[in-house]
């Protein structure tokens, strides 16, 4: 698939990884305060951090931070409620529509491939006057998500699943980026077949093929509805930055890049009209520029801050928290896959041993996954993993093909194995890792496992940009073998029936290429087949299997080894109550903590 | 000078007065007499024996500079093990041991710093006395090209470079070579230029000396004094430069183990775990430290305006 991937990695586990802990984890149990005590309203919320949004533009807006921001300021056809429970927070519900569409209420026809919408009319955009969310809006936010200016990483999930989404698109590529004026006449002019409004109030979307994760597509921030104004403006440039409108309970009022970023009350927004948020801040004040994850604990627990806004809390400062029972810490599941070991199977090295799955098979015993969770903090943040879907997923069913003690290797069994393959005197392999955050202490980690198994492993330290431009994105890098493994890493975009954000963006070889994440270039045909059937089941249920056999195909050609799923410790003030985890945002909803005007 | 003025020197003791010995010599003598040099040189000394003798060191200490004592290095939170009797000096983020990988970074940091140290001041003599000697047209040529030189943004070129031909020793070297010759190559210039109005280099010429001559006999030796000076004092900022591309991750490959990447390392648990960030911290300290007072000492030893300081404070 494509750079959304990208932006992903680059973002989630960018982002945070460059600090220190990368952000994902999954399964296991919740633990979310539970709502108690009154609300209070008023006051400031301030958030501390490092850098500045990816993105402002709803459509293109893909980092874990921009959602924090996009829970605030926009609205969706659907959304997720805030919640102290995993699964309820991370299960669809209607926000700007009415109600979930399905097949009991006719929201769901035509063999699971129409979906009906119907909009509440109580919804206003900040305008002067106010002026009601309509289709035409959700319309446009869909169409704006392959504006050519800035398209969105998460393009070919509406792609892969609306009906003339493809044709929309390739025709809005070609429309001058630069020019306001020429992306509004192609947005109005044309239309993207599958998508309909009969009236104001109600939205029509025809699918391909039935998909039963479509709502989980919808919810992501990239369909957020999007009001006439922003045809005014390059998407996602420096003035449609100063302008972006709300339809949600907040507005932003002040936005410096790389500064800071302030939101304030939006005096059109209704509680009436959303189920989902509240309004019980006055203020969210964001201050950008801090140097690091420790000195933005520091202040979280001198209480001079309430949340950090893009770092996460320091490794070296949860022993002691956990120790004293720090009300204030809260350790989170995720549905990540991070690092992984990725196989380059194209690579001519070593006489392209790499493509033979008994040496591939023989290093999946070599790596101590227990070494890799103690320098992400320790086994009370990360789960050895020995399969592709983390647990609480679709399709999870846990197996361990090359099981070892306690997860911590076995070189023996590795060696005996290379030997097998016809590999007695080991590999020499080249192993591309980023140079900052916990990546150098995972590749020694892996080229210490490595070297009791015989192969050779030669580190190249490249920067965060390099990395996927000149060497895992780069299918001439690839092919050369300037790299022959790396450990990347991967965080879906939703939860639970998450087959398409997992499995599919993994291992699709169909859809290898530049800006690929399956990086490594496994293709498989089994796997392909097992793909195409989980995408159309018209359930979850009916999908989950398909998922389950084509994980369990991945690790018997062990098309790489997955080291761990991750938990995210996340740090709030003593004064934020009822502080609701919001998975996608990996951090607290701003739109439904209060602050207690008594500490 | 010659080696038995030297040796002469060496031989004479502290009473000798400096009257007809080379100035070397005498720089010598006052150097001898100099307690901060003479701590300098028994630092640098030492830490060089040290860097020698790593793979004694480790043997002694039982552990090499990349094994990762997984389990009784680290604490189950994967949190860096305090100074036992396990690991005198405590462990890092991987459960290595953080006293013979200082001892390992020795031999990093003063290979770099003296093989780079070395190339810059060839380079920068033999482009310094060329633009010095010549005059016109190359003098012109070569004082820009150091001008150009000493403009470029160090941190910038050098995380260009890497990007494009891979991090490791050699471009270290080459890295920090470039970036360290101009400023000898100025300072040798001038001295050049007003060499070569002297008299002795006048006669030398009227008696028919070629330039090469002149450059090699009457130039280069009275060059050795302030180049002296200049290398010894750029021994400890090529120093500093390594570990700052280490720290930077763009030195050498781990896992070999420099001060700068395992600062870099320490940094997250530099509020925690303080020996980690104090060790190699030290180590470098203590490192360019004696080289400055040793390239002060020199200067003060070769110049002669500061030979009364230096009498002075005996």
């Amino acid at each position: 698939m494509t750079s959304r991937a990208i932006t992903r990695t680059a973002g989630v586990c960018g982002l945070l990884l460059l600090l220190a802990a990368c952000g994902g984890s999954s399964g296991g149990t919740s633990t979310g305060a539970p709502p108690t005590g009154t609300p209070t309203n008023g006051g400031t919320l301030k958030l501390l951090g490092s850098g500045d949004v990816d993105h402002l533009d709803p459509a293109s807006a893909y980092y874990t931070v921009s959602y924090t921001l996009e829970r605030a300021f926009t609205r969706q056809l659907v959304s997720y409620p805030a919640s102290s429970d995993l699964t309820t927070a991370t299960t669809v519900a209607p926000d700007l529509a009415t109600s979930l569409p399905s097949t009991t209420n006719g929201g769901i026809t035509n063999g699971d491939k129409t979906y009906t919408f119907h909009l509440r009319t109580d919804a206003q955009w900040n305008t002067t006057p106010p002026r009601a969310v309509t289709a035409e809006d959700v319309v446009r936010g869909l169409q704006r998500i392959c504006n050519p200016a800035s398209p969105s990483g998460g393009l070919t999930y509406y792609e892969d699943t609306i009906t003339g989404f493809t044709q929309f698109c390739d025709g809005f590529a070609k429309v001058n980026a630069a020019d306001p004026a020429a992306m509004a006449s192609y947005m109005n002019g044309h239309q993207i077949s599958g998508v309909t409004t009969p009236d104001r109030s109600t939205v029509v979307i025809n699918l391909t093929q039935p998909a039963s994760d479509f709502l989980n597509i919808l919810a992501l921030p990239f369909a957020s509805a999007a009001p006439v104004e922003y045809l005014k403006y390059v998407p996602d440039g420096a003035t449609f930055r100063q302008h972006t409108l709300s339809d949600g309970p907040y507005a932003i009022t002040s936005y410096q890049p790389g500064r800071s970023i302030v939101l304030n009350r939006n005096p059109a927004w209704t509680q009436a009209s959303d189920p989902l948020r509240h309004q019980h801040v006055a203020t969210i004040d964001i201050t950008q520029g801090q140097g690091s994850d420790q000195a933005v604990q520091q202040q979280l627990q001198a209480g001079t801050a309430d949340l950090s806004w893009d770092l996460p809390v320091p490794t070296a400062a949860l022993p002691a928290l956990k120790a004293s029972n720090n009300p204030n810490l809260q350790i989170f599941p995720s549905a990540s896959n991070n690092p992984y070991l990725v196989f380059n199977l194209l690579s001519p090295n070593n006489k392209g041993a790499l493509a033979n799955v008994k040496v591939r098979q023989a290093l999946e015993y070599a790596v101590d996954k227990t070494a890799i969770g103690k320098i992400y903090g320790g086994p009370s943040l990360n789960t050895p993993l020995d399969q592709v879907i983390p647990p609480g997923q679709a399709g999870y069913q846990q197996f361990d093909l090359y099981p070892t003690a306690g997860h911590n290797g076995d070189p023996a069994t590795c060696k005996s194995m290379l030997a097998a393959a016809g590999y007695p005197n080991g590999l020499t392999l080249t192993d591309v890792a980023r140079n900052s955050g916990n990546h150098p202490a995972v590749a020694q980690s892996v080229q210490a496992d490595f070297a009791g198994c015989g192969v050779k492993t030669k580190i190249v330290s490249v920067s965060q940009g390099d990395y996927y431009g000149k060497y895992l994105n780069s299918p001439s890098a690839t092919k050369a073998g300037t790299w022959d493994i790396s450990e990347p890493g991967w965080v879906a975009d939703w939860y639970g029936n998450n087959g398409r954000s997992f499995i599919a963006v993994l291992f699709d070889g169909r859809k290898y290429g530049p800006n690929t994440v399956n990086y490594g270039d496994y293709n498989s045909s089994k796997v392909n087949a097992l793909i195409d059937q989980a995408e159309s089941a018209p359930t979850e249920a009916q999908a989950a299997p398909f998922w389950a056999q084509a994980d369990k195909q991945i690790m018997t050609d062990a098309a790489f080894i997955p080291f761990q799923t991750q938990k995210v410790p996340v740090f709030h003030s003593a004064r934020v109550k009822n502080a609701m985890w919001s998975p996608f945002a990996q951090s607290y909803d701003v739109t439904n903590l209060w602050l207690s005007p008594t500490t | 000078m010659s080696v038995t003025v030297l040796d002469a020197a060496l031989g004479g003791g502290e009473d000798e007065t400096f009257a007809g010995r080379s100035t070397l010599a005498s720089a010598w003598i006052r150097l001898r007499r100099d307690r901060v040099a003479m701590i300098s040189v028994a630092v640098l000394v030492a830490l060089v024996v040290i860097a020698v003798a790593a793979p004694l060191i480790a043997q002694a200490v039982g552990w090499t500079p990349t094994q990762q004592d997984r389990t009784h290095g680290l604490t189950p939170d994967g949190l860096p093990m305090a100074p036992s009797a396990r690991h005198l000096l405590g462990t890092d983020n991987l459960g290595r041991d953080i006293l013979v990988r200082t001892v390992y970074g020795a031999r990093v940091s003063l290979l770099v710093g003296v093989v780079a140290t070395g190339l810059a001041t060839i380079i920068g003599v033999v482009v310094g006395v060329l633009a010095g000697y010549s005059s016109g047209a190359v003098d012109t040529g070569l004082s820009r090209l150091m001008d150009v030189v000493l403009s470029f943004p160090f941190l910038l070129f050098a995380i260009a470079l890497v990007s494009i031909v891979g991090p490791g020793l050699s471009i270290s070297v080459v890295v920090i070579t470039f970036f360290s010759w101009a400023g000898i190559g100025r300072v040798v210039r001038g001295q050049t230029l007003s060499l070569r109005e002297k008299e002795f280099v006048e006669a030398a010429r009227s008696t028919g000396a070629g330039s090469a001559r002149i450059i090699v006999v009457e130039i280069l030796p009275n060059l050795i004094s302030p180049v002296l000076v200049l290398a010894t004092l750029l021994v400890p900022t090529a120093i500093v430069f390594e570990a700052t591309l280490s720290f930077l991750g763009l030195g050498v490959a781990p896992p070999t183990p420099t001060w700068g990447n395992m600062i870099s390392d320490s940094l997250p648990y530099y509020s925690v775990d303080w020996w980690f960030t104090l060790v190699p911290g030290v180590a470098l300290l203590l490192i360019t430290l004696a080289f400055n007072l040793l390239g002060d000492a020199v200067r003060d030893a070769v110049d002669p305006a500061a030979q009364r300081t230096v009498t002075e404070r005996r």
